[in-house]
């Protein structure tokens, strides 16, 4: 990340109580997360009696022993791992496709068809949640993996931001191909896609964020628990703190659930910024 | 990446050693709620370890699979009541083999024609209805046949401390609490326990909650007479009956002689931490209190537990709202294995009610309820009643949770005073009668 | 590759930029076979699904039947439903709630945080890592903060003796509670995509305002936020578009209540369709939801194609 050095004069003060503002945001951010962490290492009981003990010894691993031992967690974040490396992988490849097409070919009808596809970022999931329900049910396919991926694949988020991705690349580069009459898909192949991985990786990572944050479609489609993705997987569990194992088992089955996607970002968090920014732009 | 792969699959392996053993036993799914406790009794087979609704039923689950290697049954736990789920499976055609419905949802799945009828299947196993209590065997009945095997009867209970009802002056000289008689009274009672102790009389849970509004108005209907489902088509709830009970808990909400924000967990900890004289729950938690005031150290121990259902506010009919929990089972094509599979699931659980009663529920079979073991239990004598006063609403009724939601949000902006009351059940009548006029 | 790339600047250098020979643009249908597969699944599981509801939404249908054909009897019904309406009121209520905060906060913090030094980067580290987590998780982490008893708001008011606000099951906080949580999870986008705006406004125009002695306040004003003005647009209208969409966040740590005050349009739907087992009106007011987001998002287009035009 670039950062201009705005040199101002006489920025001293000014400075000490915005970082006074910054800090106190970033302890709002942190606390629960914190406090999270410290009640998960809580036995149950001592919680119950007294909050505060959070702050004293003894603390113990007793809940995330039962966690690995008991705890679904893992499934669940195995099928969310599947479902949204499905989902993006498919994706990619259909709106690279389709943003070729579109950016750089013509068939009959593709003006059209391209505003109709447009059309569709204006539609939300929930609009059609109802609909989808009935006829993936005539279709057997909740409880599937398919079921979960297959309607992330009718988005036009993808489509729209290759065509455009594509439509910014100088058309020399592939024309004289096409003059020498290579087979289409071999530009698409050989020429164009591998100019596209920036854009690729944008369009990637959102879909595995939304995908793995998506929480209502398989609330209702995924119903058995080991077909549970983590979102809906966590939220079977939370609802009623007294009818499960207690706040400190909870809490850690939340560390196990929500570490994954931390650690993936702290890895991967340049691309990840990069990438977001990127769509910034565009 | 390849590494995180190979570990996904390792992990993934083992839990399918875990959950599916031989491929000879015949698989039957099973789903529930009574929420999940497997850190402590998801190996446990040894039932009379268990305690509470969620350590009993796993338990059970666990004995069943051990004692009948043959059969296996696998336990999907879902969120109390679960029917979301449950609604959404059987319009995708993959329901479970057998699911916990109380009784007050069983016609609702019952008229779509989505559940089996029981009556064979239970007599291939020897159970038949005349075994069951006349709460249970009403319960499960719809249109003559029966649509699920009947695990208990419950109702909502006073579960007193009393170690602040001595504080407060509320015990008589035998040592059982003092009760209200009239709303007045119970007004008195709550100011006095209140100027005594310092704190509520009531532990509630009203944080977003509506089914315990709901069970509460039921409760003081019918004790008032009040035939506000005459026709299960149309509700009659813009009554000066209901005025009557709205306003009573809106007074004790005003007055301070409740707890405020606390949901269903916070509720239990606040009562088990002493914090107010009378908590109102159901016959599940009897077992758990008990187990608490026999703890050492605990706000129960120092002194007791008791518990009553509810006082007789009203001139009208002894009565309070009732329902129970079964087992019903999908309508699906099975092989025969299958079936006698179910059966037997089935005859287990209602050979083992005696267990599922040791959870504060009434038991469902007169054999049980008439035992000397049952009388035995803790508590048993002061809630025994509950079997007699115990009134669910007419069976006829459909949508039973869809309309508790209504009936209990419209009580809650009453009592809490976000709207008026007359506002709020002119509101609650015809929103139930609108959901009830478009099934 | 390379002498092939180069070719058509030589061989017709005046061609190659406007106009392309007919022969490579003309439309042809093999050229189609590159959309087909997108086309599918776009009309099968959206376009499809889209038709299906808006028919489902003229007729009485409950989940396990599907019913007469009622015209406008769903809609009729829906506006009449006072849920209904306070459900649309409770999402423009959040919108108004979440929008501006974020906006703002977030403009906030990458002007805070655009500078070169090790702590910023920790810091918008620390500002984006809340948006990778799901939504059950967030509302896990919030309801952990706000519940009575173990809660961590409720203990740091008990150190003073205090009793803490009851931001889930107050009627007046609870979409408040909502909101908190939801701009504490959705911070870190609106925040990237201003500081990826303020990355792109020309260092000499800072280094001239340092010449004339402009004040920061001076620069702020007159350099640096109209430079950004279209993407605090662009943000404002994102996240309008994703705020409209609520459900997880008041499903489960309100579940809608205290008496629907936090029910969104979405939770509507899904409670109509899925609890109720009313298919029919829930298709309607999904229908509805439909129109809300349509307008949003024409505004969007609207505001970015004027935008584009100008630059």
């Amino acid at each position: 990340m670039r950062a201009p050095a705005i040199s101002i004069k006489g920025r001293a003060f000014g400075d000490r109580v915005l970082l006074a503002l910054v800090i106190l945001l970033s302890i709002v951010m942190l606390a629960p997360v914190l406090w999270v962490i410290g009640l998960s290492l809580k036995e149950n009981a001592e919680l119950m009696a007294n909050p505060n003990s959070v702050f004293q010894a003894p603390y113990t691993l007793k809940n995330y022993i039962n966690t690995i031992g008991t705890s679904s967690v893992f499934i669940w974040v195995f099928n969310s791992i599947i479902v949204s490396g499905g989902l993006t992988l498919g994706t990619l490849i259909l709106s690279s496709l389709a943003g070729y097409g579109f950016a750089r070919l013509n068939f009959p009808g593709r003006n059209i068809l391209f505003v109709v596809v447009l059309f569709g970022l204006a539609v939300p999931e929930q609009a059609v949640l109802v609909a989808r329900h009935q006829i993936f049910s005539l279709l057997n396919f909740h409880n599937t993996y398919h079921g979960l991926i297959l309607p992330g694949l009718s988005a036009s988020f993808g489509v729209f931001l290759m065509t455009q991705y594509f439509k910014a690349i100088p058309k020399e580069l592939d024309e004289a191909a096409m003059l020498d009459n290579a087979s289409r898909f071999r530009i698409f192949w050989k020429v164009l896609l591998p100019l596209t991985v920036p854009a690729q990786a944008t369009l990637g990572i959102f879909t595995f964020l939304g995908a793995w944050n998506d929480y209502l479609w398989p609330l209702i489609s995924a119903t058995k628990k080991d077909m549970y993705t983590l979102t809906v997987g966590m939220a079977s569990t939370q609802t009623n703190f007294a009818q499960s194992e207690g706040i400190g088992f909870l809490m850690a089955q939340a560390v196990f659930a929500g570490a994954p996607i931390l650690i993936v970002y702290l890895f991967f968090q340049k691309y990840i910024v990069t990438a977001v920014s990127g769509a910034a732009v565009r | 990446m390849k590494m995180k792969k190979v570990l996904f699959a390792a992990v993934s392996a083992g839990v399918m050693m875990l959950a599916g053993p031989s491929l000879a036993a015949t698989e039957l799914t099973v789903q529930r709620f009574f929420g999940a406790c497997d850190a402590d009794f998801g190996k446990n087979t040894d039932v009379g370890k268990a305690v509470g609704e969620c350590g009993i039923i796993t338990s059970l689950i666990n004995k069943f699979n051990a004692d009948n290697p043959d059969v296996h049954v696998s336990v999907a736990t879902v969120e109390w009541p679960g029917y979301d789920q449950l609604t959404a499976q059987f319009a995708s055609g993959d329901a479970p083999d057998i699911v916990t419905i109380h009784e007050s949802a069983l016609s609702d799945y019952q008229s779509k024609g989505l559940l089996m009828p029981l009556d064979d299947l239970l007599k291939s196993v020897g159970v038949t209805s005349d075994a069951f209590t006349d709460a249970a065997r009403n319960g499960a009945t719809k249109d003559g046949k029966i649509y699920g095997l009947p695990i208990d009867s419950w109702t909502m209970l006073y579960h007193i401390n009393m170690d602040l009802f001595k504080q407060a002056g509320l015990v008589n000289a035998d040592g059982t609490p003092i009760l209200p008689k009239s709303p007045e009274e119970l007004l008195a009672q709550a100011e006095q326990f209140k100027q005594k102790t310092g704190k509520p009389y009531f532990v509630q849970n009203l944080a977003n909650e509506t089914a315990l509004f709901t069970r509460n108005l039921y409760t003081y209907l019918f004790q008032q007479d009040s035939d506000f489902f005459a026709d299960p088509k149309h509700v009659k709830l813009n009554t000066p009956e209901a005025k009557k009970v709205v306003e009573m808990y809106k007074a004790i909400f005003d007055k301070g002689y409740t707890t405020k924000d606390l949901d269903y967990g916070g509720a239990i900890n606040a009562f088990l931490a002493g914090e107010g004289g009378v908590q109102l729950n159901g016959t599940w938690v009897v077992g758990d209190n008990n187990a608490q005031s026999e703890t050492k150290g605990t706000a129960l121990n120092k002194g007791g537990y008791a518990v009553y259902p509810y006082p007789q506010l009203f001139a009208g009919a002894h009565a309070q709202y009732a329902d129970g929990h079964t087992w019903a089972v999908s309508q699906k094509d099975r092989t025969p294995e299958q079936t006698a599979a179910i059966g037997k699931f089935l005859k287990f659980f209602a050979d083992n009610d005696f267990d599922w009663s040791r959870t504060g529920h009434l038991p469902a079979y007169k054999a049980i309820i008439t035992s000397d073991a049952f009388k035995a239990l803790p508590h048993r004598n002061t809630i025994a009643a509950v079997a007699d006063l115990g009134r669910p609403l007419p069976s006829a009724v459909q949508r039973q949770f869809a309309i508790q939601d209504i009936v209990g949000e419209e009580m809650s902006a009453a009592i809490t005073g976000q709207k008026d009351v007359d506002a709020a059940l002119a509101d609650m009548e015809s929103r139930v009668n609108e959901l009830l006029a478009n099934i | 590759m390379a002498d092939r790339l180069t070719m058509p600047q030589t061989a017709m250098p005046a061609a190659s930029v406007r106009a392309p020979s007919v022969d490579i643009y003309a439309p042809q249908w093999r050229n189609f076979m590159f959309v087909a597969p997108f086309l599918f699944f776009f009309t099968t599981l959206l376009v499809v699904p889209l038709l299906w509801g808006m028919w489902l939404s003229f007729h009485k249908a409950d989940t396990f039947s599907s019913g007469n054909f009622v015209g406008f009897g769903n809609y009729i019904r829906l506006f009449h439903d006072k849920v209904f309406l306070q459900s649309v009121w409770n999402t423009f209520y959040f919108v108004l709630l979440t929008v501006p905060a974020l906006a703002l906060i977030g403009l906030f913090l990458a002007l805070c945080l655009n500078r070169r030094t090790r702590t910023a980067a920790v810091l918008r580290t620390l500002f984006f890592s809340s948006s990778v987590l799901s939504v059950t998780i967030v509302t896990l982490i919030w309801r952990i903060v706000f519940i009575p008893n173990v809660g961590l708001l409720s203990t740091i008011y008990g150190w003073f003796g205090a009793t803490a606000p009851a931001f889930i099951s107050d009627p007046s906080l609870a979409m408040i509670g909502i909101a908190i949580a939801t701009v504490w999870w959705c911070i870190g986008l609106p925040m990237m995509l201003f500081l990826s705006a303020l990355q792109q406004i020309p260092q000499d125009i800072y280094e001239a305002a340092a010449l004339d002695n402009a004040s920061r306040w001076q620069t702020l004003r007159s350099i640096t936020l109209p430079s950004i003005k279209r993407t605090f647009i662009l943000v404002v209208i994102v996240q309008i578009v994703l705020q409209f969409q609520l459900f997880g966040q008041a499903w489960l740590m309100t579940r809608g209540g205290p008496n629907n005050l936090t029910k969104p349009i979405v939770l509507y739907i899904y409670d109509t369709a899925f609890r109720r087992w009313d298919l029919g009106m829930g298709a309607a007011a999904s229908e509805v939801l439909f129109i809300l987001i349509l307008i949003a998002a024409m505004a969007q287009y609207l505001v970015t194609r004027n935008n584009a035009d100008r630059t």
